[in-house]
Parts: C-alpha cells; sequence; structure tokens
C-alpha cells in the first residue's frame, strides 16, 4: 500500500508521477523558539541580518527575470523588497534577540505580531491586507533562517509543487519548466492555481486535505482525472499509473488529432462547442482544442487584486484583442459577475451576511450604473472588430433586463454622438440561473436574442445547496430531476419564441451529462478549453436519435441515482474509454453519516 | 497646497514641511514603498506626522499604518546636515502623485 492517498479537487487533467516539493507555508508551525545564551546573541542577530541579505538578494535576481507582461507583479516584487529592507522589521527582531534573548526566527515571528496588531487597526481593508505580504517576507527569512531549502525559483530538476496556497506572488518565482503538477490546500476551481496549470498544460488538484503530511522528496502521483494524491506508491501502484499516464497521453493525443472536425453527430445534428475563459491568454487554448468560439468570457478579472477601476480604454483594449483573435469565431461576454464577496476596497464596507443572494452581478452593475457603462462601452467598442455578443448574468426578473437594455442603449447613443464604431446588431443575451428565470423564460425570451443556462448557480439556487459546504456537497446533484426539468422548460421556452439556448456551466463538460444536453437539443455548448476535444468526440460518436430516447427515459425518473445510472450504463456502453479517464459530477455519492 | 519650507528653531532642529495626499488611493503599498525608498537615501532623520502620529519615513510598514488617505495632510519632518534636501524630494514625490522621477 502506498503511505497514503489524499484527495482534492482536479482543476486541470492529466496525470503526473514525480517528487513533492513542498512551497514551506505550514511547516511555519514547527517554527524553533529557543532562548540563545548572551554569548552567542551578537552572531544570532549577524545570522537574522545575514537572512534577510540572503531573500533581499535573492528576490532582486527574480526582480531582474520578471518579463515586461508581468509587471504588475514586478511591482509586487519591489514592495516586497522594500518591506524586507525595512529597518522597521529586522530592527525590531533584532530588538527581540537582543533583550529576550530568542532565537533569530522566533524574534522575527514576533516582530511580524507586533505589526499584525498594528495592521489590524487600519479601517482601510487594501492596507490591512498588505499585512500578508509582510507575512510572505518574513516566511522566507525564516524559512533561510531554518535552513530549510524552499526558494521556489531554485527547485533541482522538475518537481511537483505542493503548498497550502499559491499566490500571484509565488507564481511570480516559479520556473516554470521545472513544474510537473500542483496540488495546494486552499483554492477552488476559478482559482490563480487552476489558471496557471490549465495555461501551462499540467495537472493540478485544489482543496486537498492532509496535504501537510506529505514531506519533500515523496514520490507522488497528482491524478487530475480522479483528484487523488498517490504518497510513496508502491512499485505495483506505480507500474498502473505509468501504465495509465501512458494510456491517456495515447487517448489525448488521438482525440486532439480531431478536435479540430465539427461537432456533428452520426445522424447529422450540429452543436456548437466554445471555451469559457477568463484571460485574453487562454484563446490559444481554446483554438489549439478545436473550440469553434469563446462562449463565455468572464470578465471579472480585470476587476481583481487591484484598488482601482479599470479604465474603459484599458478594457477595450483587451476586448479588442479578444474579439480580433477570434474573429470570425464568436466571443460572447458576461457583464461583471462580481459581488460584495469579492471585491475591490473601492466600494467601501459591502459586508453582507448572505452574500450569494446579496448585491451580486446585474444587482451590482445597476447599483453602479457608470461603472457598468465603462464596461458595456468597452464590449460595444470591440464588437466593431469581431463577431461580439453580450450577456447579463444573475437576471431575476423582465424589469432587470429591460433596465440593463436602457444603460446599454445609452451607451450606444453616446458612442454613435462621438463617433465611435460598434456594432450596433450586436447580440444580446441573459443568463438563466435562477429558478426565478427558469419560470419565466417564455417572457425572458423575448426581451433577448439568445439564452445561456449558467447551471453551476441553477444546480445551487434550486436544490439550495452551498457546494462548498461539505456538509451538504453531496446535494449537489447536476442530474437532479428539478436540474433537468428546468433545463429542458428554458430550451424549450427559447426555441418557441425562436432564439437559441446554450448552456455554460460544468455539466457542459462532463462527458457523461452531454448526451443529455444533446438530446435536449441544446444549440451549444461552452466549457473549459481543455475539455472540448473530448466532448466532441463524444458528440461525434453519438447519435441524436439516442440521446432523445435517453432523455425521454431519463425525465421520466424520479431519483437522482435512478438517472445517474441510465447516463452510466449509456456511457459504459459507448464509451469506455471515457469510463476510464474521467470522473463526472456523477460520481458525487457521499452520502451524509 | 504646500506650504513653505520653514526653519522651526524653538522644536529641537528639525525642518518641516506639510503636503496633501494627492494620489488618487491615498499612501498604498505603491507610494508607501517609492517614499521609504527615497527617504533612505538621505542621512537624516525623517519623519511622516498625521493626525500627531509620527512615523518613520524610512519604514514601508510605518507609512502604511498611517493609513493617509487622498486629502490627508502630512507633515514632513526632517532633522540632519541633508535634512533640507530630502524634504524637497520628498516634496516633489507627493506633488509627482509618486510617479516619474
Amino acid at each position: 500500500m502506498a503511505d497514503s492517498t489524499l484527495t482534492g479537487i482536479p482543476v486541470a487533467t492529466g496525470i503526473a508521477i514525480g517528487k513533492a516539493f513542498f512551497v514551506n507555508r505550514n511547516h511555519m508551525a514547527n517554527l524553533p523558539r529557543q532562548i540563545v545564551a548572551a554569548e552567542d546573541m551578537p552572531a544570532e542577530i549577524e545570522r537574522l541580518h545575514a537572512a534577510f541579505k540572503s531573500v533581499e538578494t535573492e528576490l532582486a535576481a527574480i526582480r531582474e527575470q520578471v518579463p515586461e507582461e508581468l509587471k504588475s507583479h514586478g511591482s509586487l516584487i519591489d514592495t516586497h523588497l522594500m518591506m524586507l529592507k525595512d529597518p522597521k522589521l529586522s530592527g525590531s527582531a533584532e530588538k527581540y534577540i537582543e533583550t529576550l534573548g530568542l532565537n533569530a526566527a522566533w524574534a522575527l515571528e514576533k516582530a511580524v505580531s507586533d505589526q499584525e496588531a498594528a495592521f489590524e487597526a487600519i479601517k482601510d481593508q487594501y492596507i490591512r491586507e498588505r499585512m500578508q505580504d509582510v507575512r510572505v517576507v518574513a516566511e522566507k527569512v525564516q524559512t533561510k533562517l531554518m535552513g530549510v531549502k524552499t526558494d521556489l525559483a531554485s527547485i533541482s530538476g522538475r518537481a511537483i509543487i505542493m503548498a497550502h496556497d499559491l499566490t500571484p506572488a509565488d507564481t511570480v518565482e516559479l520556473q516554470v519548466d521545472k513544474i510537473m503538477a500542483f496540488a495546494t490546500v486552499r483554492g477552488g476551481k476559478t482559482s490563480h492555481t487552476g489558471i496557471m496549470a490549465r495555461s501551462l498544460g499540467i495537472p493540478a488538484l485544489v482543496g486537498v486535505g492532509r496535504l501537510e503530511e506529505v514531506h519533500d522528496g515523496d514520490l507522488v502521483v497528482i491524478d487530475g482525472l480522479t483528484g487523488k494524491i498517490v504518497v510513496n506508491p508502491t512499485e505495483t501502484e506505480l507500474a498502473e499509473y505509468n501504465e495509465r499516464a501512458a494510456l491517456f497521453e495515447d487517448y489525448t493525443r488521438k482525440i486532439r488529432r480531431h478536435c479540430h472536425l465539427p461537432a456533428e453527430t452520426f445522424d447529422g445534428s450540429r452543436v456548437m462547442v466554445q471555451a469559457n475563459i477568463e484571460l485574453v491568454e487562454e484563446v490559444t487554448a481554446v483554438l489549439d482544442n478545436g473550440g469553434e468560439g469563446v462562449g463565455l468570457y468572464r470578465t471579472e478579472y480585470a476587476y481583481l487584486n487591484r484598488t482601482t477601476l479599470p479604465t474603459e480604454d484599458e478594457l477595450a483594449e483587451k476586448y479588442i484583442d479578444l474579439a480580433a483573435i477570434m474573429s470570425p469565431r464568436k466571443v460572447v461576454f458576461r457583464t461583471l459577475d462580481l459581488g460584495s464577496d469579492k471585491f475591490i476596497s473601492t466600494f467601501g464596507e459591502l459586508n453582507e451576511t448572505n452574500p450569494a443572494m446579496g448585491l451580486r452581478a446585474i444587482r451590482f452593475c445597476l447599483k453602479y450604473p457608470q461603472l457598468f457603462k465603462t464596461q458595456l462601452r468597452a464590449i460595444l467598442r470591440a464588437s466593431a472588430y469581431g463577431n461580439v455578443s453580450l450577456m447579463f448574468p444573475m437576471i431575476s426578473g423582465v424589469k432587470e433586463v429591460r433596465q440593463a437594455k436602457a444603460w446599454l442603449a445609452q451607451a450606444k447613443a453616446e458612442l454613435r454622438r462621438e463617433g465611435v464604431d460598434y456594432d450596433p446588431d450586436m447580440p444580446l443575451g441573459t443568463m438563466i440561473e435562477l429558478p426565478a428565470a427558469v419560470m419565466i423564460a417564455e417572457f425572458l425570451a423575448h426581451e433577448v436574442d439568445f439564452f445561456s443556462i449558467g447551471t453551476n448557480d441553477l444546480i445551487q439556487y434550486s436544490i439550495g445547496v452551498d457546494r462548498t459546504n461539505r456538509h451538504v456537497s453531496y446535494l449537489y446533484q447536476p442530474l437532479h430531476p428539478a436540474t433537468l426539468r428546468a433545463i429542458k422548460l428554458v430550451v424549450d421556452a427559447a426555441h418557441q419564441a425562436g432564439i437559441e439556448v446554450s448552456l455554460c456551466g460544468e455539466v457542459a463538460s462532463d462527458p457523461f451529462c452531454v448526451p443529455i444536453l444533446l438530446g435536449m437539443g441544446i444549440d451549444s455548448i461552452s466549457m473549459t478549453p481543455q475539455a472540448i476535444p473530448g466532448i466532441k468526440r463524444i458528440i461525434r460518436q453519438t447519435n441524436m436519435h439516442d440521446c432523445r430516447l435517453l432523455l425521454k427515459d431519463v425525465l421520466e425518473c424520479r431519483t437522482v441515482s435512478r438517472i445517474n445510472n441510465l447516463v452510466m450504463d449509456n456511457i459504459f456502453k459507448h464509451f469506455p474509454e471515457e469510463v476510464t479517464f474521467f470522473s463526472s459530477l456523477l460520481e458525487n455519492d457521499e452520502l451524509p453519516s | 497646497m504646500m506650504d513653505e519650507s520653514t526653519m522651526t528653531d524653538e522644536t529641537p532642529g528639525y525642518l518641516s514641511r506639510k503636503v496633501v495626499v494627492s494620489s488618487e488611493n491615498g499612501l498604498h503599498a505603491r507610494p508607501a514603498g517609492r517614499l521609504a525608498q527615497e527617504a533612505q537615501t538621505f542621512d537624516s532623520e525623517i519623519s511622516l506626522v498625521v493626525d500627531d502620529q509620527a512615523v518613520d519615513a524610512k519604514s514601508i510598514l510605518d507609512i502604511l499604518t498611517l493609513a493617509a488617505g487622498p486629502g490627508h495632510m502630512v507633515e514632513l519632518r526632517a532633522r540632519g546636515a541633508d535634512a533640507e534636501a530630502a524634504l524637497d524630494r520628498l516634496e516633489a514625490l507627493f506633488l509627482n502623485k509618486f510617479e516619474g522621477a
């Protein structure tokens, strides 16, 4: 048996086998705490300063290597450098060595705690959060003092990076060609780690429990397909995983060869297969994987991790790039989908007790129309350069759509007056992710040109379950009869009104769920770029007739488990390879104990 | 918004000048870093005073804890051989909103 098997949430697929390299966040629990004899104090102080100096030299060297396009990361390193040089931090640590006789690492810990106390009193959230940077630099010095080799920039050989959490600051220092995979304790599907891993094409797991049990140098298997980490596998296990990794590579190569063919079933039905992205840089992945367009461009990224709002020109520049590169393929822009749970300090103290139901997405935009209009103008400007559509998230009623449309009309009128080009016929859609929107889909269909069903939120709001809550996450069931009926209702309402409907939740990239979506008559599905080849393969190897029959049976089922069994049987029968390689949302069978 | 540089003879030999924080976000990480960096190039003791709270201008952490927002009045105090030059330099930084030279 392997030493242990851990589980996490796969955020980038693939299998990697290699040595673990722990980015030393949590080892701080083992910080040495010793009293230094009076005669050893000068030496200890010298050790402290040498450690500061050595981290400073390393950071400065990394600073030199930061490429132009990561300039904002560069300034973060500048801040870290200033904190290292700050007489306050090293000075106060020195004082603790002198007066209390603490060892250097411990003395620095106390100096950091003092700073923490000073920062906690600060009202400005942004400044208060800079305390994290103080932590980061102090930990660098402490690890240096502890003699643990953790410098991200100096990994010898290729390694699997493990960490409590990886910040953008950490990833600046990583030498990407040396990384085989990531595993972190914190983070979700859309965290920085996932984006980074997907763009590097390496497997990654987040939300891994007990990760601290892994030691530097342990041989680990990261299975980004099932979400497993096998620590120090046996010979037999290792052989199995090696074979599995080779098989997966073959399979990936095979499906990628056909990924540029249209997604057409045996009996001639076409479905658009598009990609969900949040960075313009991901366009390469979309095109390489055979994406026929961008079905969902998440626009939040440009607003996060900063203290000022992006300007219209700044946004327009990005949007125009995206529209132009993808042209003539479609790009669907989703307007800002942010809430008070994740937003910049510009908007002050928007603390809500229940952010999922609070001032989010379109509600937020309608409350701050100036911010909304800036974004609408930028998107309109991009529409002159490509095949651009626009959609509003979290719509709950007809009036909301009309209000949003009024701002869009105003933005158009302004641009017209200013003589700025835009596409006057830019298609407009709403996302359907609230049960309310499902119920009135028939009315909403008259207001817009298309629907896009966001299943992640729709499932959570329909079943009333927060899937990150481990007590109830077992209830998050994509193929719950209620969810299926909701999707069916929306598709039918759209087609009745003669508009198109797409689907952009995770369900769209789950090979097990796709045949059902086809059976419903969905016009387009949108997913992470990496999932496209696999899904296209499913579509190209099935026929609509079978999908309709499957759907008919499924819609008659009264329980989720019955539906899941039917769907699994179908996949087992027709797509054995997918069963081998992919974990499905349907395998969510943990029951409450 | 700048007061003239004034020698305050009665207090023990420091120069003082008042400036207003005009950078959009106040003394956040980048401006605070810039300020500390510049201050460190002078030998004089330099402090920033906001609402009776005085901190070391050579410490980015100290400057951050001031949490001086846009519009805040800051008093620069310097004592030492190059005090005058230091104040000129730091005042210029405030004026340029911590951008450029």
